[in-house]
């Protein structure tokens, strides 16, 4: 790894030391009081889960069109990306739902496309394991459809019936509630950035390890 | 006999005490707001007590270990995702260093 890696993931720890200290500052929303405060790891665990999604389905486009096997990687890292973030998304959001509606989950627009769009990113990596041969393109396929249903999981609480918070709340954010948001939204780039530097990394390895595996079967 | 240097203490003193007083005693009504009138609103009678258990479900729930169970939850699975990768890139940069070693040597 390069040598500002473990600096960074230094500086990322503090970051996400600091964060609780940066959410106890928050003011109470006037609703929902305290457990409101789940909105900072819960939104942005969300837009990473997206994004990654985004990368997934970009990438592995790339992958199709020119075979280069960096955009494949890239592809992978983002899948488990989509994983993680998407399972703190889903576990996340029942713990505010269960206080602030009465209920651990509903299937609304905005939850059941979210849980799609997990599941697709679940698909692919089951894919990469057991598909065997070839399923790496198979694979760039359903990343594709992943990135297609990310506008749907955004515009499902502008278009659908749904008691999930609209997408007008962040903008409209005070300073004092905007500014923990975007800390912790920093914080939870950053990470993934790392984790995907990472996780390229092994899958780097992991193909090379394999290529001389290869070379020395054939030379046997 | 007169001591003239007692007096020309305790006056201003005396005096600085009462403006205090008057200024503390005026900015603790200014706090306290207009006295309430009884023309005015006034909370309404509590005419039964409701134990709590008998709220809706929602309401009795205490938000702290939601709260911390998300956080909790989150910081976990980010940190561990992070150890398990970094463990498995070790894992795989050794074996690779020990096969360049191997082939190396043949």
């Amino acid at each position: 790894m390069p040598k500002w890696f473990n600096p960074a993931i230094l500086a990322c720890g503090v970051l996400f030391a600091v964060s609780p200290f940066v959410i106890a500052n928050a003011p109470y929303e006037s609703t929902m009081g305290l457990v409101q405060k789940v909105f900072y790891y819960h939104m942005p665990s969300a837009w990473v889960f997206l994004t990654a999604s985004v990368v997934c389905g970009i990438a592995s486009a790339r992958f199709l069109a020119t075979g280069n096997a960096r955009h494949d990687r890239t592809a992978l890292a983002a899948a488990e990306m989509a994983v993680l973030f998407g399972l703190l998304t889903l576990v996340t959001g029942p713990l505010w739902a269960r206080k602030a509606w009465g209920q651990w989950w509903i299937w609304d627009a905005r939850i059941t496309s979210s849980l799609v769009g997990w599941m697709i990113a679940w698909a692919y990596l089951i894919l990469r394991q057991y598909g065997g041969p070839g399923s790496e393109k198979l694979a760039a396929g359903l990343a594709l459809f992943g990135m297609a249903n990310v506008p749907f999981i955004y515009v499902s609480v502008t278009y659908w019936r749904t008691i999930h918070p609209a997408t007008t709340v962040v903008p409209k954010l005070p300073f004092s509630m905007g500014f923990p948001l975007m800390f912790c939204l920093a914080s939870f780039y950053f990470l993934m950035f790392l984790l995907m530097k990472l996780r390229v990394r092994v899958a780097e390895q992991q193909a090379r390890l394999d290529a001389i595996y290869l070379s020395m079967d054939e030379e046997a | 006999m007169r001591i003239t240097g007692r007096t020309s203490v305790v006056r201003p003193l005396f005096r600085v005490i009462a403006v205090a007083v008057l200024v503390v005693s005026g900015f603790s009504r200014t706090m306290a707001g207009p006295t309430p009138l009884l023309a005015q609103e006034q909370p309404k009678q509590q005419e039964v007590f409701t134990p709590i258990d008998q709220l809706p479900p929602q309401e009795q729930l205490p938000a702290a270990p939601l709260l911390v169970g998300a956080y909790a939850f989150v910081l976990l699975m980010l940190f561990g995702y992070l150890f398990i990768v970094s463990r498995r890139l070790t894992v795989i940069q050794q074996e690779v260093d020990r096969l360049d070693r191997d082939t190396k040597r043949t």
